[in-house]
């Protein structure tokens, strides 16, 4: 009863950031004269004559806060505004997009949180030996690699050199058009479970070439951010008193360092991997650009330089809703890998 | 030979113990071959940009950071004894290009992390030093900047702005603030409750006088690490926006926006997969040492100052 | 084959030295120490901050980790007849020494718990990695004992479990199965040497976690993480510094009554003189790094023969007395450059010009007395080395 407590109360809090986020992008956009706010809604040069009855319309010109309110109203009635980007009801964009970027984050994330962890923790094992300076200076390396620049270059080599072997863009276009017909299912919209509930282990096959580059790219780019984490905490854990008595005890190095060592300093990598977590599932803007896929961030991207303000409004509320919700599956965690925390 | 090493030992105890700090923490940069090479890639760049002109010398002087093309053939050409980089779609010369590019990296990196610390000093010590209600109120505004989604919103400001690299900057800024007055918060707090602090208060020193000489030389050690670290990460999102189409107008010497040229020639025509290599991989790799310095110095600093870690 | 000097030994230090290199210079923590340690006795290990009395005693079990290192010396350990140098061994070997004939205990008992490990497992995890065979046993034991109970199927799987258990083939522990029945067993093991160790309700505090104990208890449990494989030599580092004065009593007590049980040997090492002449019969004073002083208890409370032994006694308030205290003048020494010859010779009142070049080594404290008192003091050269 607690625990439900505490995580409704934690889900209160929810709502307390939503309003807090959407404020301030409203406060930003009282920063623009509604003739600016307006050039959102102009698709074409001729409308500029028409502005000031644009600004009627959307209500531009009146106190920002009555636009927040209206605004408000609007989202409790569900309706999320117009995606004038990919000219659909921005709800419904969000809800067509979300698989492919679910989909990147649960494949990516892996590699990213265990592959960190785990050079994380060799280096630490090793530090100061040459294996601890190079996998640091490989995943700096990685760190410092300008995402679209690498998705290029991958693309170069491994779609121009090696003749299509990953393609960029989500599917091929059999698989595409074979999604979209009647015999196949979409259960979950995410290409790969839904091909394997299918059982058509082509389509399977054919989304997972799809991913590898973007995976690739998010894997090398972001290991760094765990690494480091996990590297620092485990020496820091490793110079602890516990470590020294269960050597003492004479336990194996091994296990020394699995059992005594990992588990205190995992801790810390829990925050970082939440963090990462939600950046993924946010939208990875340029990995999605570069390679085409149509998810989050490339819709969100394509959103944020057109002014397509209620796209950029869904953005700002799922990111939101995201933190509130991955934090709180970090304290959970929290409180189960250490004994000491207590949910309050 | 004992009066000479008696000698040095008494000269090492009159040392300022912040002076002696330093020695220390620079003697161990120099000696982890990591920051080592870091150093070294900054000082390389550092002269490219002192000496821009003479190395690529600009037709236009008034003009400097307009890279010169020959023509507006739009098929990129190979490296040639004129052109020891090659050329870019529209002619460019790519040379000319990433030269004069290194001085819009140093400007952008500069800029907007020096601003941003500015702005993060004055509002993290504000909230730091004073406490209680207005403490709650920035805190909370920066909370909720953590929950936004900070590159989205940087490219519609910039949309919103106008498209150009000066604005790029001031959206970066805009979204990077928090996270520095946040940091220093942090570290003031610490500080604050130390005994030296408490001393100094209770001698009586004005309040701007226990932050400017007690507070802020303590704790700036974990933002200048963060800046060290930043001046990467902002040159490379300045990077991907300008690359997104969203900074300077076509033509200006920005690394972000070269790569952003080649996109079109990634690929070369059949058999010849890697014909225009040249178009991408040079400025993507001046981008990359220049963020890999930075970050293998930041990742060095991160090291050295982290207590935990220290004099191991 | 280098041989214990001394029937009595089970432990003898000859010569040890350890340096540690760091940033600022070559800290030479140990110069050169030589002690014994007897079958059945306590030795005490006193000495300021700072002395390397804790070095000393993690170099026996071989646990100076980089920038340190044993420089030189023999650590013997056994009996007379068949003693091993355990400076020479590999860290394999070292492993099955550690925590089964050697253990230790940790000067804080907070730091020395894992904080997400529960204090059953930490407590079992010693019989887990020493005493496997006699685990196994146990378990069969167990399962023969309910064997007419079971049905058919259940005779069947404790028969295969035997067949494992009894051949105890490989590393039981990896295999997912038996590797709980040990477990279960080793926590069983635990319960009951906490009990022994007087412990209330050990069957609840087996399931807690290290925070949610009070200090003495902690200590509790770290002394009992240490004896449970009836260790041969116990080393304890300052088990009581960081408790209040009436556990402290107590966790004394407890060792104490634990020496007459298992026949260990303790080394036992405090700053606290007061309760060194409680537990100990010998007592080794350490000054920077050096060895100053070793008598018996008794002998060096009423007999200190070292300058620097005289000077620390004499710091510390008697009950009673109305004697001014006297603090002893100048600083510890820097180790990586300590003072020539005796390391005491800046703060010593008795200092001669030999003592500022050469070492002074231990010698025979008063004529007559055998090796019982010994002090490394130019003072009393006339008397021979021991
Ligand atoms: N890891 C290390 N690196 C460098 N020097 C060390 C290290 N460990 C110990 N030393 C040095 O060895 C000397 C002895 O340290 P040790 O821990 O044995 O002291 P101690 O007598 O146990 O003191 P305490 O009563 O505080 O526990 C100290 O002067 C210390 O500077
Ligand atoms: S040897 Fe000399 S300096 Fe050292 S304690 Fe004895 S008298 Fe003092
Ligand atoms: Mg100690």
């Amino acid at each position: 009863m607690n625990f439900l407590n505490y995580i409704i109360r934690r889900l209160l809090l929810l709502i307390v950031v939503l309003i807090g986020v959407t404020l301030i992008i409203f406060a930003l956009l009282s920063l623009f004269t509604p003739e600016q706010r307006a050039s959102a809604f102009i698709r074409d040069i001729k409308q500029l004559e028409h502005i000031d009855s644009i600004i009627k319309t959307y209500g531009l010109d009146r106190p920002i806060f009555v636009q927040y309110f209206n605004w408000l109203r609007e989202i409790f009635k569900g309706n999320f505004g117009w995606s004038t980007t990919v000219s659909r009801p921005a709800i419904e964009a969000f809800k067509n997009f979300l698989p492919n970027t679910v989909e990147l984050a649960l494949f990516s994330a892996p590699f990213i949180i265990l592959g960190g962890i785990w050079l994380g923790s060799v280096s630490a094992v090793h530090h100061d030996k040459p294996i601890d300076h190079f996998t640091r200076f490989l995943s700096i390396v990685g760190w410092s690699l300008p995402t679209f620049w690498f998705g290029l270059v991958l693309l170069m080599v491994f779609y121009g050199y090696f003749r299509g072997l990953f393609p960029p863009e989500i599917l091929g276009y059999k698989a595409q058009v074979f999604v979209e017909s009647g015999e196949f299912v979409r259960y979950t919209r995410i290409n790969t479970i839904d091909a394997l509930l299918n059982g058509r282990f082509w389509i399977f096959v054919d989304a997972i070439r799809h991913l590898v580059l973007p995976v690739i790219t998010l894997t090398t780019i972001q290991i760094a951010l765990v690494m480091r984490i996990m590297r620092s905490s485990m020496l820091e854990s490793l110079g602890k008193g516990y470590v020294l008595t269960a050597r003492a005890k004479g336990a194996a190095p091994r296990t020394v360092i699995r059992r005594h060592a990992r588990r205190n300093a995992l801790i810390p990598v829990i925050t970082v991997s939440g963090w990462l977590f939600a950046q993924l599932m946010g939208g990875v803007v340029i990995t999605e650009t570069i390679f085409n896929r149509k998810g989050l961030g490339w819709w969100w991207a394509k959103a944020a330089t057109q002014l397509d303000i209620p796209a950029v409004l869904m953005a700002v509320l799922f990111n939101g809703a995201l933190f509130v919700v991955i934090n709180l599956i970090v304290d959970l965690l929290y409180a189960y890998i250490d004994p000491r925390v207590r949910l309050r | 030979m004992i009066f000479l090493k008696k000698r040095r030992i008494v000269l090492d105890f009159e040392q300022h113990p912040r002076l002696k700090e330093f020695k220390f923490s620079f003697s161990k940069i120099l000696r982890n071959p990591l920051s080592f090479i870091g150093l070294s890639l900054i000082f390389l760049f550092l002269m490219i940009a002192l000496f821009t002109p003479l190395i690529a010398v600009p037709e236009k002087p008034e003009e400097p950071f307009r890279i010169p093309h020959e023509g507006y053939s739009v098929v990129p050409k190979p490296p040639s004894p004129g052109h020891p980089f090659g050329t870019t779609t529209k002619q460019y010369d790519i040379f000319y290009g990433v030269i004069w590019g290194t001085r819009t990296a140093f400007r952008i990196g500069f800029m907007v992390v020096g601003s941003i610390l500015v702005i993060g000093l004055v509002v993290g010590s504000i909230s730091g030093y004073f406490g209680g209600i207005i403490d709650e109120i920035i805190m909370r505004i920066t909370d909720i900047f953590m929950a936004l989604p900070l590159l989205i919103l940087a490219m519609a400001i910039v949309t919103a702005l106008g498209r150009s690299l000066d604005n790029i900057m001031k959206s970066l800024i805009i979204v990077g603030w928090p996270i520095y007055a946040r940091t220093i918060r942090g570290s003031i707090l610490t500080i604050r409750e130390e005994d030296f602090v408490r001393a100094a208060q209770a001698q009586g020193a004005g309040t701007l006088r226990v932050i400017f000489k007690h507070v802020l030389p303590n704790a700036i050690y974990p933002v200048l690490i963060l800046a060290s670290l930043d001046i990467g990460a902002m040159v490379l999102t300045a990077a991907a926006l300008s690359f997104l189409g969203l900074g300077a107008q076509e033509g200006y010497a920005d690394w972000g926006q070269m790569v952003s040229l080649a996109r079109n020639y990634i690929v070369g025509p059949q058999g010849q997969p890697f014909l225009y290599w040249y178009v991408v991989t040079i400025p993507g790799l001046f981008i990359l040492f220049f963020v890999l310095g930075w970050n293998l110095l930041g990742d060095a600093l991160r090291d050295i100052f982290d207590p935990r870690l220290r004099r191991k | 084959m280098r041989e214990l000097q001394s029937a009595e030994s089970v432990l003898e230090i000859d010569k040890l030295k350890v340096n540690f290199y760091t940033y600022e210079g070559v800290v030479k923590a140990i110069d050169e120490i030589s002690f014994a340690l007897e079958d059945g006795d306590t030795l005490g290990i006193v000495g300021e901050t700072g002395c390397g009395k804790s070095v000393t005693v993690l170099s026996i079990l071989r646990l100076i980790l980089p920038p340190g290192r044993i420089e030189s010396g023999c650590i013997l350990y056994g009996t007379k007849d068949s003693c091993i140098d355990l400076t020479q061994k590999n860290d394999e070997f070292m492993r099955s020494i550690r925590g089964n004939d050697i253990s230790m205990i940790f000067q804080e008992a907070g730091n020395a718990l894992n904080p997400v490990l529960s204090v059953g497992y930490q407590v079992s995890e010693s019989f887990l990695l020493h005493r496997q065979q006699e685990l196994c046993e146990s378990v069969l034991n167990r399962i023969a004992e309910k064997r007419d109970r079971l049905s058919a199927y259940q005779r069947f799987r404790t028969w295969r479990y035997r067949r494992k258990l009894r051949k105890a083939e490989g590393n039981l522990l990896k295999d997912r199965h038996y590797g709980r029945l040990l477990k279960v067993e080793a926590l069983r093991w635990s319960v009951d040497l906490l009990r022994s160790l007087g412990i209330p309700n050990p069957d609840e505090v087996v399931k807690r976690y290290p925070h949610e104990l009070s200090g003495g208890m902690q200590q509790r449990v770290v002394i009992s993480m240490a004896l449970g494989c009836n260790p041969a030599v116990l080393i304890a580092d300052e088990p009581t510094s960081n408790l209040d004065v009436t556990i402290q009593a107590q966790i004394l007590q407890l060792l104490e009554d634990l020496k007459e049980r298992y026949h260990s040997s303790i080394l036992f090492i405090t700053h606290d003189l007061g309760v060194v002449s409680e537990v100990s019969d010998k007592v080794i004073v350490l000054y920077a790094g050096t060895i100053v002083e070793f008598a018996e208890v008794r002998e060096l409370f009423k007999n200190p023969l070292h300058p620097y032994t005289s000077a620390l006694l004499h710091s510390v308030p008697h009950l009673g007395s109305r004697e001014r205290l006297e603090s002893i003048g100048g600083n510890v020494p820097n180790l990586v450059s300590p003072p020539s010859g005796c390391r005491f010779h800046p703060r010593c009142p008795h200092v001669m010009d030999i003592c500022r070049e050469q070492k002074p080594e231990l010698y025979r404290g008063m004529e007559g007395a055998d090796n019982r008192h010994l002090a490394a003091c130019f003072l009393y050269q006339q008397e021979g080395v021991a």
